[in-house]
C-alpha cells in the first residue's frame, strides 16, 4: 500500500508537520460518547477497529520519515531517552524480531526482511527504503548492530516503546525509547515497578484500577496482543513534550488565543498496544502518538462536536492532571459554534468519507 | 518528626527496622545526629537477639550511644563501602538495615546494590530531618539538603517543584521547573520538610 | 503473526522408560513454531476415552526453537486420560491441537545465580533452563530428586559438564537441602518443581535459611491436589449440575460434561478460570487470588467445595 511521505515535516521550530485529508480520516478519535470516562478499556489488537490505524500491528503513515528525523534530533540531544537495564538484552532481541518481522509483512514495499536461519545465531538482512537503510546482521549478536537492537530498531519506528520485565508479581520498567511521550521521564521512571510509575495518576489509586490492570497485563498472551487509547492536548504538533524539555514548551500553553487554538492546540492520541515477547516473557508497550490540530478535526462534524461535548463535561481534577486547564475556556469557545446540539452515534467512527473544506469552516467561525 | 503521608505511591513508606532471627549476619547503619534516645532505644531491643551476628555501624562525628556494645564508626557513607568489601562473600541470608534522614539511608542502599545485595536484603527507615534529595529532571542533575517546596536546581538554576515522585534508583524525588509556562511567576517557597 | 492455536504433528515418539515417553512436535502445516522462553509451556488437548483432556507439559527443547518443540511425559498411574494418551495411543504422524505457548516460570533475567531443584518429571523445565545462554552464563546448579534407575534415563538430556547432581532415597544419596541452601551468594534464586511435597518441604527449608521470598520460586502447574470429597457443582448459566467425584478437578468435571471452561496453567496459578462463585463455601487451594477475592471467586482447577454444594457462574 502506497504511502505518501512528507519527509521534510517538523514537530519543532516552524512546527510545519500537517495532516493530509487521509491522515485526518484514519485518526484514532478516542471519545466513543460526549462525556469521557477514565477506564482500563482494553480490546484485541488483532486488525480490526474503527480507522485504518488499527489496521497493522504497528501503524507506518505519511509522518513516518519526519518522526524518525525527530526522534534522532531528541536522542542527540539526550541520549538518555534510550535506555535499557542490563538484564534486558534478550527482550531487545524479541522486541527487534516482533517490529522487523511486522513491518515487512505488513508494508513490504518500504521493508523487506531476509534471514539465513530461524533462530539465533542466523544472519539477517534488513531493508529501510524509506530511511534508506540497510543492515546485515546476526540475530542475537549486538556486535554486528551499530548500537543495541532496541535502540538500532525504535530508531525506525514511530512511537515510543517501553519494555517490562514481569517477576515477582509485578511489572518493571526496565528498558525503553521515549522520545514523544506526554509528559514522564525515562531516566526517572527506568526500574520501576507498575505502582511506583503510576505514583502521580491521580483518582484511579482508591479505586483498586491499578491492581486490576496490573492483573489483567500479567496475563496478556503470546500472540494475542491488546490495545487502548489515551489522549491529552498539545499545544503546536510538538512529539518531544517530556519533562526534560518542559522549558522549551511549557511556556506555549500561555501563548494560546482565539486567533490561534484552532491551528495551534492539538488533540493528542496514544495508541498503546501490549505484546508478550516470546523468548524473554517479557511485555512489549508500545506508545504510538497521533496529533490533530482543533481546525483538522472540526472537519469531521462529528468529531468536532463530540470533542467540544468532551471537553466541556471534563473533571476539574482530570484537566488539571492533563495540563488544559489554562486554555480550556478559549478551546471551548472555538468549538462551540461547530456543535448543532444533535444527539451523535455512541463510537468513535469519522462517520463521513468526505471532510468539510476549510473555505466552509471560516464561513462557521465568522458567523 | 514522622513524614508526612503521600498520595504518589512511588513515595516510599517505612515501616520500623526489625531482626531477622533466620539471617546469617546483620548489619545496622546508623546515621549519627538523626536518632534519638527513644529510637535508640527501640532499636538496641529490636536487634538484641541477633546480638552475636550483628555489626553496627555509626556514620558520622557525633559520638555513639555510651551502652550498647561496639560501634564500627565511620566518617561517611563511603566508608561502608570498605565494611561490606571486607564481609565478602555476602550471602542471601545477610541482612542489612539503615536508618537516617532519607538521602542518607538511600546512599546506604545504593552502596549495598553495588556490593551485590538484593533490595530484599535491606531494610530501610527513616529518622531525623526530612530533608530531601532532588533530581533535576532539566539537566539530571542533583540538589541536596532540600528543605523546601521550591528549589534553585544547583546543576542548572532552574526554580524546581519538589514533587513526592520518588526514583529508588536514583535516591531521589522529582523536581520539575516550576515556572515553565510562566517564567518568574513562582509560588512562594515554603519549608515543607524541615 | 498473531494466533491462539497451533496444530501440531507428532515427529517422533520415544519411550525413555516404562513411565516416560519423549514426543517430538512441529507445525502440521510446515510453518514456523512460536518460539519459546525457558520455562514455557504448551497446553495440549489429549485424546481420551469418550472426552478430550487438556494437559500442561513443559517444553525440554532449547529455547527460541522454530522447528520442534520437544515434551517429557510420565505416565500418571491412576490417569484420567491424558497422559494415557501420550504413552498408549498417539503415533507418529498423528496431529494434536494446542495452545500457543505460554511461561509461568521463566528464569529471572537479573538473578546473579541459578539454583535449581526437580523432583522426578519436575526435571523438565530445567532442561530448557540449562540450554538458556543467560542461565549458563549467570552460572547456576541443578540438583535432581529421583528414582536412582531414572539417572541414566534423564542423563542425555543434560548438556555434558553441566553441574548437575542426582539424588535418591537411600543412605548416602539424599539431598541435605538445609547444606544446599545454607551459604548461597547474595542475588542468587532458588527455583524448585517437583511434586507439591517437595515443593512445599525445599520452600520451607529456603524460608527457614533466611532466603527473601522474592528469590524463591516454584513451579505450580500440573501437579495440582485435585481430590477430595465428592460435592455437586450448580452451572447457573449452562443450566446443568455435575458431581464432582473425588479423584476428579471441579475443572474435570465441568469438562467432562462438555460445558466449556476457560483455564491455562490447570494449577491455580495463572488466573485463567477465575469463575464468579454465587453460592456454597470454597476450599481454595489456588495461589492466586486475594482473601477478598476468594469470598466472590473460585479456581475450579485446583479448588473445591468445603460443603455438599457450590453454585458457579458458568
Amino acid at each position: 500500500m502506497s504511502i505518501a511521505f512528507k519527509p521534510d515535516e517538523t514537530f519543532r521550530g516552524d512546527y510545519s508537520v500537517r495532516n493530509s485529508d487521509d491522515a485526518i480520516l484514519r485518526f484514532p478519535f478516542p471519545f466513543p460518547e460526549d462525556r469521557y470516562m477514565y477506564s482500563v478499556n482494553m480490546e484485541p489488537h488483532d486488525g480490526q477497529g474503527p480507522s485504518d490505524a488499527y489496521r497493522h500491528g504497528f501503524d507506518v503513515d505519511e509522518h513516518y520519515i519526519a518522526e524518525c528525523r525527530d526522534r534522532a534530533i531528541t536522542l542527540e540531544r539526550d541520549p538518555g531517552r534510550c535506555q535499557a537495564l542490563p538484564h534486558m538484552m534478550l527482550a531487545q532481541w524479541d522486541t527487534l524480531e516482533l517490529l522487523m518481522d511486522r513491518l515487512s509483512t505488513d508494508y513490504p514495499e518500504h521493508f523487506s526482511l531476509s534471514k539465513t536461519g530461524p533462530d539465533m545465531g542466523a544472519t539477517w538482512t534488513w531493508t529501510n527504503r524509506p530511511l534508506g537503510l540497510e543492515q546485515t546482521f546476526v540475530f542475537g549478536d549486538a556486535a554486528t548492530l551499530p548500537c543495541e537492537p532496541l535502540e538500532y530498531i525504535t530508531r525506525q519506528a514511530q512511537g515510543d516503546f517501553a519494555i517490562c520485565d514481569q517477576r515477582e508479581g509485578t511489572l518493571f520498567l526496565d528498558a525503553g525509547m521515549v522520545t514523544s511521550q506526554a509528559d514522564w521521564s525515562l531516566d526517572f521512571n527506568v526500574g520501576m515497578n507498575f505502582m511506583e510509575w503510576h505514583g502521580p495518576v491521580p483518582l484511579a489509586h482508591q479505586a483498586g484500577v491499578f491492581e486490576r490492570a496490573l492483573k489483567y497485563l500479567m496475563m496478556i498472551r503470546l500472540g494475542q496482543p491488546v490495545r487502548r487509547l489515551n489522549w491529552t492536548m498539545t499545544v503546536n504538533p510538538r512529539l518531544d513534550t517530556s519533562p526534560e524539555t518542559f522549558p522549551e514548551w511549557g511556556p506555549d500553553r500561555a501563548s494560546l488565543n482565539a486567533d490561534n487554538i484552532g491551528r495551534k492546540l492539538h488533540l493528542r492520541v496514544e495508541l498503546q498496544t501490549l505484546w508478550r515477547l516470546p523468548r524473554s516473557n517479557a511485555l512489549l508497550f508500545p506508545i504510538r502518538c497521533y496529533l490533530a490540530s482543533l481546525d483538522e478535526l472540526v472537519r469531521v462534524p462529528k468529531w468536532g462536536k463530540r470533542l467540544y461535548r468532551v471537553l466541556g463535561s471534563l473533571p476539574p481534577q482530570l484537566a488539571e492532571y492533563k495540563g488544559l486547564t489554562r486554555f480550556l475556556p478559549t478551546a471551548l469557545d472555538y468549538l462551540a459554534p461547530f456543535d448543532d446540539g444533535e444527539p451523535l452515534p455512541v463510537g468513535t467512527a469519522a462517520g463521513t468519507e468526505r471532510l468539510t473544506e476549510m473555505d466552509r469552516l471560516s464561513d462557521r467561525l465568522s458567523a | 518528626m514522622p513524614l508526612n503521608p503521600s498520595e504518589v505511591t512511588s513515595r516510599p513508606v517505612y515501616p520500623p527496622l526489625s531482626a531477622d532471627p533466620r539471617a546469617a549476619r546483620h548489619w545496622l547503619v546508623l546515621e549519627a545526629g538523626s536518632l534519638d534516645g527513644e529510637l535508640l532505644a527501640e532499636l538496641h531491643t529490636a536487634f538484641a537477639p541477633v546480638a552475636a551476628r550483628l555489626q553496627v555501624c555509626w556514620v558520622g562525628t557525633s559520638a555513639p550511644p555510651a551502652d550498647w556494645g561496639a560501634f564500627t564508626v565511620l566518617p561517611d557513607v563511603a566508608a561502608l563501602g570498605s565494611v561490606l568489601a571486607q564481609a565478602q562473600p555476602l550471602a542471601v541470608n545477610d541482612r542489612l538495615c539503615a536508618q537516617g534522614t532519607e538521602p542518607f539511608v538511600w546512599g546506604v542502599a545504593a552502596l549495598a546494590a553495588q556490593a551485590g545485595l538484593a533490595t530484599a536484603q535491606v531494610q530501610l527507615a527513616h529518622a531525623g530531618s526530612q530533608r530531601r534529595r532532588v533530581w533535576c529532571t532539566h539537566c539530571h542533575g542533583f540538589t541536596d539538603d532540600v528543605t523546601t517546596s521550591v528549589v534553585a536546581c544547583a546543576g542548572c538554576g532552574r526554580h524546581l517543584l519538589v514533587r513526592d515522585h520518588f526514583s529508588r534508583r536514583h535516591g531521589a524525588f522529582m523536581g520539575v521547573m516550576v515556572d515553565a509556562e510562566q517564567p518568574g511567576v513562582r509560588p512562594a517557597v515554603q519549608e515543607v520538610f524541615p | 503473526m498473531n494466533g491462539s492455536s497451533l496444530t501440531l504433528r507428532v515427529v517422533s515418539a520415544t519411550t525413555l522408560s516404562p513411565s516416560l515417553r519423549h514426543l517430538q512436535l512441529a507445525s502440521a502445516d510446515g510453518a514456523p513454531l512460536p518460539p519459546t522462553g525457558a520455562g514455557a509451556h504448551v497446553l495440549f488437548a489429549l485424546p481420551g476415552a469418550g472426552r478430550s483432556h487438556r494437559n500442561a507439559y513443559s517444553l525440554v527443547n532449547a529455547p527460541g526453537s522454530r522447528s520442534h518443540y520437544d515434551i517429557i511425559v510420565r505416565r500418571v498411574a491412576a490417569s484420567r486420560g491424558g497422559s494415557a494418551a501420550v504413552h498408549e495411543t498417539l503415533q507418529v504422524g498423528d496431529t494434536l491441537q494446542a495452545q500457543w505457548p505460554a511461561n509461568l516460570f521463566a528464569p529471572v533475567r537479573g538473578a546473579r545465580r541459578h539454583v535449581m531443584v526437580a523432583g522426578g518429571i519436575g526435571i523438565t523445565p530445567f532442561l530448557s533452563y540449562l540450554q538458556d545462554a543467560g542461565v549458563r552464563q549467570a552460572g547456576f546448579e541443578l540438583h535432581v530428586c529421583c528414582r536412582e534407575e531414572e539417572r541414566a534415563v534423564f542423563a542425555p538430556w543434560l548438556p555434558a559438564d553441566a553441574p548437575v547432581f542426582f539424588y535418591w532415597d537411600a543412605d548416602g544419596h539424599r539431598l541435605d537441602t538445609a547444606a544446599l541452601l545454607a551459604r548461597q551468594p547474595a542475588g542468587t534464586h532458588l527455583s524448585v518443581c517437583g511434586p507439591s511435597e517437595l515443593n512445599a518441604s525445599v520452600l520451607a527449608a529456603a524460608a527457614t535459611a533466611g532466603w527473601p521470598s522474592a528469590q524463591v520460586h516454584t513451579e505450580h502447574f500440573g501437579s495440582g491436589a485435585s481430590g477430595g470429597t465428592a460435592f455437586e457443582a450448580v452451572l447457573h448459566k449452562s443450566g446443568v449440575r455435575v458431581q464432582v467425584a473425588e479423584d476428579e478437578s471441579l475443572l474435570d468435571a465441568i469438562e467432562r460434561i462438555g460445558v466449556a471452561a476457560p483455564c491455562l496453567c490447570r494449577g491455580g496459578a495463572c488466573g485463567v478460570c477465575i469463575t464468579p462463585l454465587l453460592d456454597g463455601e470454597a476450599e481454595h487451594r489456588d495461589h492466586f487470588l486475594s482473601p477478598a477475592e476468594q469470598a466472590q471467586f473460585i479456581m475450579p482447577c485446583v479448588s473445591r467445595a468445603r460443603g455438599a454444594r457450590l453454585v458457579l457462574d458458568l
